[in-house]
């Protein structure tokens, strides 16, 4: 293996060892730590045997093995985005939720929304 | 329709103030007008509520000795949370019915009356407004037909036949009011509030209302950007809740 594989073996060694870890403290659900750990495997198996990775992108139809690693990357970065973006929606919900209790008890305790005199 | 008789502080003349409907008017950045829309409501109103969804002009200040509740958003969350705030608000008050009342002065009081009547008399359940109806407002054409869009679209996508869905006049009877709750805190809450309507069931009307455009209203309006990032909201919403 060339220098680089072993840098991307130890780099996906560590990831997968985090999300280990992380199932194990009950940070991240079973499935959803299964499929992060499958996908470090395929990873792991690119970074060790190139040729396989051009022979599955042969298969699907893609000329280079690189061709294949950069559209599944573009797929992965855009499902992050949307997986972030979800959350997101959620905190702004949550958001709103807290500034309404705090407009609506305000004007209940005539803080600073409150009935006018007259 | 429950009213009482009070000496009206601006006018000094006894008038029928409307006390069981509650007015929410969402207010952003509207100082320079708020107060005038706030006096024409509180003439025939008794309860109006004015959400200030984190204005960072005096729109609080002025609109503060005109209200009768004035509940203040700490941070800007959009107009569909400013109203539903309100709205939750008004229910737990025991509002018999609540309206939805715009801040820019584009709306007339008189039609909010008989909207109201409509819904009280128990010929529907929700009375929303529109402005095509009988020609009286002065659509300008761009909005005119991004408005016609919103129309198509949710003809398409939710089955409603309202001639007017982004229409910002709307009254409810109180069981409607409850049944209907805003999650979509932006614009999108009118796109929202057209499928919780067609999925509820609710009895609808939609009452011709003359909206006043003016410079000053169509300078704040939706434009057509503003029109696509609602539709990417609304679709957002209901793909991913």
């Amino acid at each position: 293996m060339t220098p680089f594989q072993w840098i991307l073996v130890g780099a996906i060694a560590a990831l997968a060892a985090v999300a280990v870890l992380a199932i194990v403290k009950g940070k991240i659900g079973r499935i959803a730590g299964a499929a992060w750990i499958a996908v470090l495997l395929v990873g792991l198996l690119a970074s060790i045997d190139p040729e396989r990775v051009t022979t599955v992108a042969n298969a699907l139809g893609i000329n280079r093995g690189a061709d294949l690693v950069l559209y599944l990357l573009a797929l992965s970065v855009f499902w992050g985005f949307l997986l972030v973006y979800i959350r997101l929606r959620r905190v702004r919900r949550e958001l709103t939720l807290v500034v309404r209790r705090l407009a609506v008890m305000e004007a209940e305790e005539g803080g600073t929304s409150d009935r006018p005199a007259g | 329709m429950p009213a009482e008789t009070v000496q009206d502080a601006t006018t000094a003349a006894s008038v029928l103030r409307d006390s069981s409907t509650w007015v929410v008017v969402p207010l952003y950045n509207e100082a320079s007008v708020i107060g005038g829309v706030l006096r024409e409501l509180r003439r025939r109103f008794e309860n109006v509520v004015v959400v200030d969804d984190g204005s960072s002009d005096a729109s609080y200040e002025a609109a503060r000795p005109e209200a009768t509740w004035i509940l203040r958003h700490l941070v800007n969350r959009g107009q569909g949370a400013a109203i539903q705030t309100g709205t939750s608000f008004a229910l737990a008050r025991g509002a018999e019915r609540i309206a939805h009342f715009d801040a820019d002065g584009q709306h007339d009081v008189r039609d909010l009356q008989r909207m109201v009547e409509r819904v009280s008399s128990g010929a529907c359940d929700i009375a929303i407004g529109n402005r095509f109806a009988d020609g009286a407002s002065n659509v300008p054409t761009g909005r005119r037909l991004l408005l016609r869009g919103a129309i198509l679209f949710h003809r398409i996508a939710s089955g409603v036949e309202l001639s007017d869905v982004h229409n910002g006049l709307r009254v409810f009877s109180r069981q409607a009011a409850e049944r209907i709750e805003i999650t979509a805190d932006r614009m999108a809450h009118a796109s929202e509030l057209v499928d919780l309507i067609a999925q509820s069931g609710l009895r609808v009307e939609e009452i011709p209302v003359r909206i006043r455009y003016s410079e000053y209203s169509l300078a704040k309006g939706q434009r057509w950007s503003g029109g696509f990032r609602v539709l990417f909201h609304y679709l957002v919403g209901r793909l991913f809740g």
